[in-house]
């Protein structure tokens, strides 16, 4: 870990899968992170870009710090992110989320109930915490 | 197994970092869930990019509309990239213009003025559907005459149709999936029908309560299709 990331904030970045509702949890629970819970530590940038291979898009992600927001197994955020030589400190997939709420009803791909805004909010402060986390480790270090 | 024109694809940019992102994402979906159910798919953007040819064959398999955020156009540069020339290309930021300024990332936010950019993009989509089906529509009264040899990046495969809970439901790019199940040494065993049903769930939404009845039918349809006795077209 490097002293950059006190300076750089992390990239939350999330599938945004469109054919489930994971996909859509990954989406909301990354803007909950990066519009309110850490807007100053946190930004986001569009996944197809990267795996574009955008030059902006690959240098960021090799830059900054990366938590990665998956709806499946499939990963692909995750696996998008190295891949274009990224670091991932943290790495969650909200069907595993989904696991600690049992019998829920979140919603649909398109829009989340109450029940899915409260387990996206969950999810988003499981995201706050690890960046916050990541920003002590760097002080530390310093 | 019954065959029948494949439906329209629509991949979608959903890129995060802008308010146009988000409108391609709901737009593509109001267009899939109400405006054309009957004639339009989706696959998620980065699987597509990143997957194995299964996912690839998308757009081989499918007319396919992109309908990009930005002039970026990930979403065409992607499809073209790795399944040959799309049917048609939407930019959100193009349709919308100055009118997309007021629109919010996040749902949350989601104001009149958010809900008026979706319906309009969404609109558009349908229209080019409707344009594409029109163009794709003398060619399907015609597929046993179509020779083989006709390029698939811009013209319809055939699908099939399953039997769930007593309705015929088209399955588009099925014998593809099963061609590629039986590359991969998927025994036509009732003991597959989650991987067979994996396999379909990728290209198709598939509701979880009728999971059950889609691995049955699946793996008759599989049995079918791998003792060639009645192959797939």
């Amino acid at each position: 870990m490097t002293n950059e990331l006190r300076a750089n904030p992390a990239l939350v970045i999330p599938c945004s899968g469109i054919g489930k509702v994971h996909g859509l949890i990954s989406r909301e629970s990354a803007y909950l992170v990066t519009d309110e819970l850490a807007p100053k530590h946190t930004d986001t940038l569009c996944l197809a870009l990267l795996v574009k291979g955008d030059s902006e898009a690959v240098a960021a992600v090799r830059s900054h710090t990366c938590i990665t927001i998956d709806g499946c197994a499939k990963a692909c955020a995750q696996k998008n992110v190295e891949i274009a030589g990224g670091r991932v400190a943290k790495a969650i997939q909200v069907a595993e989320s989904l696991k600690n709420y049992r019998g829920a009803k979140p919603g649909n791909a398109t829009a989340l109930t109450d029940e899915g805004w409260a387990i996206t909010r969950d999810i988003a402060g499981d995201v706050a915490c690890a960046s916050a986390r990541l920003r002590a480790d760097a002080e530390l270090i310093r | 197994m019954s065959t029948e024109i494949t439906k329209i694809g629509i991949i979608s940019c959903s890129g995060e970092a802008i308010a146009e992102g988000t409108i391609s994402r709901l737009a593509t979906r109001r267009v899939l869930e109400l405006l054309r159910p009957d004639v339009t798919v989706t696959l998620c953007l980065p699987l597509f990019l990143s997957g194995n040819d299964g996912e690839r064959n998308f757009a081989r398999t499918h007319p396919t509309i992109t309908i990009d955020g930005c002039s970026k156009q990930c979403a065409r540069w992607g499809t073209e990239k790795h399944s040959g020339p799309v049917s048609g290309a939407l930019v959100v930021s193009d349709i919308l213009g100055t009118e997309s300024s007021g629109c919010h990332r996040s749902s949350r936010d989601a104001s009149p003025v958010d809900k008026e950019a979706v319906w309009a993009v969404a609109e558009r989509i349908a229209a080019e559907v409707d344009a594409v089906l029109a163009e794709v529509a003398p060619r399907d009264t015609g597929v046993a005459e179509i020779s083989t040899a006709q390029c698939a990046c811009s013209s319809p495969l055939p699908g099939s149709k399953l039997s769930i809970k007593g309705k015929t439901l088209s399955i588009p790019g099925l014998p593809l999936i099963f061609e590629q199940c039986a590359e991969r040494g998927i025994p036509a065993h009732a003991d597959e029908g989650a991987i067979l049903l994996d396999s379909v769930k990728i290209y198709h939404c598939v509701a979880p309560e009728d999971e059950a009845e889609y691995r049955t039918a699946l793996v008759a349809a599989f049995q079918e299709f791998k003792s060639g006795l009645k192959p797939a077209k």
